[in-house]
């Protein structure tokens, strides 16, 4: 052979080599070519990596989205929202509450404030069927006590740490009342019928006169003349095994807890489990959660996943420090070899991980309510959105996140099924109130009337997001659909800046004892929705005669320096928001320190004393209209301005359908259903992808 | 050959040898046509310069028109969304708009400015070390440097080492990672680029002198008493411009397209500053719902990079008297 | 031949000492304190910065960290701040992903761009070369990443089959000659991207070696002689022709890590060029130094090596 004729064989060669390997690729249509498999298997991708496969420790969507799979909690919410029972199959909520009692008082009919008088005073009056003692079931006495803590006894400066002073203080005998039902006015009313025996109350006196005056204070905290104390008994769901056999029970609850509040851990949800007073195993199958005082949000946390404590438990780790050669002394979970294969009770198991590729788990034969029909669940990570995309059309992704400007485009493709829903939170315009131009409610009210909220979601969003007019989800009953949104109405907001005393000055812009009605508006960079709102917001006020300057920044920039410090006039954002009713953090008063979530610094007495009343009210109906009074207020006080809520498009291959089992014991196709938000992924463990797309009749939705 | 026959006539005549090198140059249309080409971009960055710039520009490239989002090439303005001061100047979007409805002509002008200032900027700096590294290493070569009277190594190891130490580096990952580091600005990229890219001029011009030095008038004139180094520079830089120009011409290129690629992966020039590859990468989110967002930057990177390739093959043709044939 | 090669070594060994201070120093480069570097980034956690301290003892003086660093990573102590993996163990792996990609790209540079490097130098100046010159220049004036995004679409919108990642996803049990073919469709693409500039920039080599060839002495005697043109062309000059390439070998490794951050991003290809990425992304610095060290440091072999062929094959050759 000539060295001409390979010079021309060789690339033909070649390339025909390359290009008949096309034949033997699954098309979209024909995914299972060579591989019945495929459908049996479920591909979701993701652009990031998840970074520890621990519930415990996680803080990224990657990894909360296959410890979902793997772990499992005690609860979670079922279609409707409502909770629902998993690791635990039922729970009762009931409270236990102490009070002081101050032998130096004295009760409504003279007699000395004993135990004993306290007592058969209240058990009078419970015979009596008195109302404020509707919810007791019992009342003891306990006996005084010693407490040690340790007080700060100068704070810490600069460069020198607190010192600490160790205490001992006797707290006084107590009565102690258990509730059936939590109730937060419990005291008041027995003040009432104590004739005001609890407001009189003052820790102070409990406290030894030889105490340094520094200390006072704390110590009187130590102290509290009454206390609630919230009780969850969870009973377990018996013979759960996690994914290496062992078989699931409260001291794997207990652990849980344990590592969530070591601090060795730096686990991302202390702040959920501190109220947590005690975790009590009652026997294998029940467990008693014990709080410091009311805090409703709690309970949701009980949804975290729960930790085998024979694998991570203190001789766990010290033999795993031991065989990797690192100090048992500072090896802590967060170091351990579990957060990269981790073992749960999950409906999938792990199976292994490689690092920006993929992770992958395989069923749980064992799982308690039968086992997924997926047999494999693939988390794959892509880095790209656009190939992410296109993986899809090639059917080597089952799910995909469409962006807005997508929507339209790939709603109508048939060969795939969308789910959308309105997401859990909402974009803002925020007001600086520490600044004197925003402390007037008609200045902040008047500049949402000036901009053109249906024009950001009709151009920006692509009519992918609904308009919101307060702090809750639109979703949650706390959300009052009463509440009429702020107008966009240019010409009233102009009247209403004129009412709050700015007038236009020979260049038009509005100025008042001469100072013209200016500010800056920030966002952070790289967002280019928050860019445009910035953008819009800023020509809307123009027009008004406001002059504003806007501001992109770098997010950590943005983040430290500016929104954390309070340090801004007006700043673009967005709160993604749970299911709770709770807005302490963000709302309340006590919350606009540095680095805490009420940058605004939003005050209101009556909003405040709300946001304290839902964090402790058990009760929902209560909860939802007290709730809904606080949306009420917020709205009216406008200390932002809320824009609107963003809907999210999922889509998937239209093959995908649930396998459920039917009467007669033989299985059928159904297809999926949603959650009241709009999510399809609630029956996950039913799906299942089918050869060729099924065509159901149209069911309503529910 | 016929060559050499052609070349001695002319040379009789007395033309240079570069004037007959630019003749073979120009009589290769492919290569004058992108030295055309080129021409023309930077006509158009200049106007762009011009257009673009300032509080009032003709064309401004940051006009935001929501109304007139993702509108595709030669689309007129939606004349009642907009306000009149918003329309554009043309009266039409010549290439289309973005997704904020920018300009994506305005944009494209203004970026083709930034663009060729960051391939001429890295390419100054390149050529710049080159020069001089070199230079040093082919005349001063043979001074040892060391400390007292330990002296391991001559100035000629030390550059010819950091040239096999630079060149030893997989420059893209190289100029990725410090500019990571230092954080992505547009002074930073330029620099980094033309930190990483001065080894062949470098070398070039160490050859350029060593053989320089060696041949026979240069050392006549140093035992005349000419000071050498001047000798040697009045007769380098005849040599050497068209090869170093040609490693420009052909290093910007490379430039403005390292920046697509730092640009793609999120670490080109940051914003405000439009490039023709951060226009690129920022289009591709949109590559199916506004195909002119990738397609209008994609082709005009492919135009000016080729036409600087072409330009510096023939170049590089024209000054190589064995390929110059025919 | 035996003062050579310690002439050589000693000057590769110096090269190298520069190697491992440049790729060190990289880290340092940010002004001020390292440890402060992107205190506001929040993707350094806290503990990635502890992690950090400890990694290269910050505290200490530099060529103390420097030390301690190298001491770390050739005992394979070295761990990634990622996911605390030994760096050594991931490197490996990773290049092995990569490997295929970079066989197949050479394979098609060197059967692409001969053919084409001669039929051009063969047919100069008329419209076959000046086509050929402009299109070959056009595969590497295109920003790859385009090129890539243009032709995965055109593939995917027209096929409908998978060309991201090693393999079709998601498929397994398959036979082992559909689990070849379906590595060998996937590896198509993008071998085919990181091969574009390379074929462009061999085959202009080739030409203009070529037309340097042609007129040569040797060749016009060989002409002369009455020798079958072909012979001439293929045989003969090939031979000396193929002398350079040589050098070049040593020269393509930068070329497999640096080239393919980008065609391995937009491929999900779990390669080498996408691990260095992933990396500085997340500010991984110990894997982030050691893939620029070890690929300056198989560069500066594959030079040693092709310095050495060189030696071999021409023997007039004495450096």
């Amino acid at each position: 052979m000539s060295v001409k004729q390979l010079l021309i064989l060789a690339p033909t060669f070649v390339s025909l080599f390359l290009l008949q390997s096309y034949f033997w690729v699954p098309t979209f249509e024909d995914q299972a070519r060579g591989d019945p498999g495929r459908l049996t298997r479920y591909i979701q991708s993701s652009i990031g990596d998840a970074s520890i496969l621990n519930p415990t420790l996680s803080a990224d969507s990657a990894s909360a989205a296959i410890n979902s799979l793997v772990f499992e909690g005690l609860i979670d919410r079922d279609m409707d929202l409502s909770f629902r029972g998993r690791l635990a199959e039922s729970w009762r909520i009931f409270e236990e509450a102490y009070l002081v009692v101050d032998g130096s008082e004295r009760l409504p009919d003279g007699t000395p404030a004993t135990p004993e008088g306290l007592v058969r005073h209240l058990e009078r009056a419970r015979a009596a069927k008195h109302p404020s003692l509707r919810l007791v079931e019992r009342i003891e006495v306990e006996p005084a006590e010693a407490v040690t803590a340790e007080l700060e006894a100068e704070p810490a400066a600069p460069g020198k740490p607190a010192k600490v002073a160790q205490v001992t203080l006797r707290r006084p005998p107590r009565l102690k009342f258990t509730l059936t039902e939590v109730d937060q006015d419990f005291f008041a009313r027995l003040d009432r019928l104590l004739g005001g025996y609890i407001t009189r109350l003052d820790p102070r006196r409990f406290l030894d006169p030889a105490l340094p005056p520094a200390l006072r204070a704390q110590a009187a905290e130590l102290i509290p003349p009454a206390e609630h104390n919230p009780v969850i008994v969870f009973q377990l769901r018996r013979g759960v095994r996690f994914h290496d056999g062992h078989e699931f029970d409260s001291g794997d609850v207990k652990f849980t807890y344990e590592t969530i509040l070591d601090p060795k851990n730096l686990s991302p949800r202390v702040p959920d489990f501190e109220p947590v007073k005690s975790v009590e195993p009652q026997g294998p199958y029940a467990v008693r959660i014990t709080y410091k005082r009311l805090f409703q949000p709690g309970f949701e946390s009980w949804g975290m996943g729960i930790l085998p404590e024979h694998r991570l438990n203190r001789e766990a780790l010290r033999k795993e420090a031991l065989a990797l050669g690192r100090d048992p002394e500072r090896f802590s979970v967060r170091d351990s070899r579990f957060n990269r294969s981790p073992i749960g009770t999950g409906p999938f198991r792990f199976v292994e991980w490689k690092t920006d590729q993929y992770v992958r788990l395989t069923r749980n034969e064992d799982y308690w309510e039968g086992p997924p029909n997926f047999r494999e669940f693939y988390f794959r990570i892509i880095p790209d959105l656009l190939t992410t995309e296109l993986t899809f059309y090639a059917g080597t992704t089952d799910e995909y996140g469409a962006q807005p400007h997508q929507v339209s485009r790939l709603r109508d493709d048939p060969r795939f099924k969308y789910y959308s829903g309105l997401a859990l939170g909402y974009s803002y315009i925020g007001y600086n109130m520490r600044r004197p131009v925003f402390q007037d409610v008609r200045v902040r009210k008047a500049l949402g009337m000036a901009i053109n909220v249906q024009e950001i979601i009709d151009y920006v969003l692509y009519g992918q997001a609904e308009g919101t007019t307060g702090p809750y989800p639109r979703q949650t009953d706390f959300y009052d659909p009463t509440v009429a949104p702020l107008p966009y109405d240019p010409a009233g907001a102009l009247r209403l800046l004129e009412e709050a005393g700015y007038r236009r000055n020979a260049g038009g812009w509005l100025q008042k004892d001469g100072k013209p009605l200016a500010f800056t508006l920030i966002t952070n960079s790289g967002n280019e929705i928050r860019s445009a709102i910035m953008a819009i917001a800023q020509n809307a006020w123009r027009r008004l005669g406001v002059k504003v300057e806007t501001l992109a920044l770098e997010w950590a920039v943005f983040i430290n320096e500016r929104v954390d410090k309070g340090d801004f006039d007006a700043v673009v954002l967005g709160w993604s928001m749970g299911l709770d009713a709770d807005l302490y953090q963000i709302f309340h008063s006590s919350q606009t320190g540095h680095f805490q979530l009420n940058f605004v610094g939003y005050s209101n007495p009556r909003a405040d004393d709300l946001m304290v009343r839902i964090r402790q009210e058990y009760d929902p109906g209560r909860q939802v209209a007290m709730a809904r009074e606080l949306h009420r207020l917020i709205a009216e006080d406008q200390p932002y301005t809320f824009l609107y809520v963003g809907k999210w498009t999922q889509l998937f291959d239209r093959k995908i359908a649930r396998l459920v089992p039917g009467p007669d014991g033989t299985s059928r196709y159904a297809p999926i259903v949603t959650t009241k938000l709009g999510s399809p992924k609630f029956h996950f463990t039913q799906w299942i992808k089918v050869p060729h797309p099924v065509d159901f009749p149209v069911h309503a939705a529910n | 050959m016929a060559v050499e026959r052609v070349e001695g006539r002319r040379r009789l005549r007395g033309e240079s040898p570069s004037r007959i090198a630019w003749r073979v140059f120009l009589r290769n249309r492919v290569a004058a046509a992108g030295m055309v080409t080129v021409a023309v971009f930077f006509g158009v960055a200049l106007s762009g310069l011009m257009l673009t710039k300032g509080d009032r520009p003709i064309l401004d490239p940051r006009e935001v028109r929501l109304p007139d989002k993702l509108q595709p090439p030669l689309s007129t303005p939606n004349r009642e969304a907009l306000p009149p001061e918003l329309r554009p100047r043309l009266g039409v979007y010549l290439f289309g708009t973005d997704e904020l409805g920018r300009d994506v002509f305005a944009r494209m002008l203004e970026g083709s400015f930034v663009s060729l200032a960051v391939g001429f900027v890295a390419v100054g700096i390149a050529v710049a070390i080159g020069l001089v590294l070199g230079g040093v290493a082919g005349y001063y070569g043979r001074v040892p440097i060391g400390i007292g009277r330990f002296r391991p190594m001559t100035v000629d190891t030390l550059i010819t080492g950091l040239i096999d130490v630079m060149l030893s580096f997989p420059s893209f990952f190289l100029i990725l990672t410090v500019v990571a580091i230092l954080r992505p600005s547009i002074w930073n990229i330029m620099i980094v680029i033309g930190l990483t890219s001065w080894e062949g001029t470098a070398r070039f011009v160490r050859a350029e002198i060593l053989s320089l030095r060696e041949q026979e008038f240069v050392q006549a004139a140093a035992a005349l008493g000419a000071p050498g180094p001047r000798v040697v520079l009045r007769h380098l830089i005849p040599n050497s411009v068209a090869p170093v120009m040609v490693s420009a011409t052909l290093g910007i290129a490379g430039a403005i397209l390292t920046e697509s690629g730092l640009s793609f992966l999120g670490f080109g020039v940051p914003p405000p500053d439009a490039t023709w590859g951060n226009i690129l990468a920022d289009g591709k989110r949109y590559l199916f719902d506004a195909p002119w967002l990738t397609f209008i930057p994609g082709t005009a990177i492919l135009i000016l990079v080729l036409a600087f390739n072409l330009f510096g093959e023939g170049l590089r043709e024209a000054f190589n008297p064995r390929l110059r044939q025919g | 031949m035996l003062p050579f090669l310690v002439r050589t070594a000693w000057k590769k060994l110096w090269t190298l000492f520069f190697i491992s201070i440049i790729s060190f120093g990289i880290i340092h480069l940010a002004p001020g304190q390292p440890s402060q570097i992107d205190p506001l980034n929040p993707r350094f956690t806290p503990q990635q910065l502890e992690r950090y301290r400890q990694a290269f003892g910050l505290d200490q003086p530099l060529y103390v960290q420097y030390a301690r660093f190298y001491q770390q990573f050739f005992t394979g102590e070295l761990r990634s701040f990622k996911d605390n993996q030994p760096v050594f163990g991931k490197i490996v792996e990773r290049t092995r992903n990569s490997l295929p990609l970079f066989i197949l790209g050479t394979i098609l540079i060197w059967c692409y761009a001969f053919p084409l490097g001669i039929a051009t130098a063969v047919r100069r100046n008329t419209l076959f070369d000046r086509s050929t010159t402009v299109l070959v220049f056009a595969l590497i004036s295109i920003p790859g990443f385009y090129l890539a995004y243009l032709a995965i679409i055109f593939v995917v919108q027209t096929f409908q089959v998978d060309v991201i990642g090693l393999r079709t996803f998601g498929r397994e049990g398959i036979g082992p000659w559909y689990a070849m073919m379906d590595r060998t469709w996937h590896l198509v693409l993008p071998s085919l991207m990181g091969a574009a500039a390379g074929i462009a920039v061999l085959s202009r080599y080739v030409r203009s070696q070529r037309l340097a060839v042609i007129s040569a002495d040797y060749v016009r005697t060989a002409r002369s002689k009455g020798l079958d043109e072909d012979r001439v062309l293929y045989r003969h000059a090939l031979r000396n022709g193929l002398l350079p390439f040589v050098t070049m070998l040593g020269l393509l490794i930068p070329g497999l890590i640096g080239g393919s951050v980008i065609f391995e991003t937009i491929f999900a290809w779990p390669g080498i060029g996408r691990l260095g990425y992933e990396a500085i992304l997340a500010r991984d610095y110990p894997v982030v130094i050691s893939i620029n060290f070890i690929a300056a440091v198989l560069t500066l072999i594959g030079t040693l090596v092709s310095d050495l062929l060189y030696m071999l094959v021409d023997p007039r050759i004495r450096l």
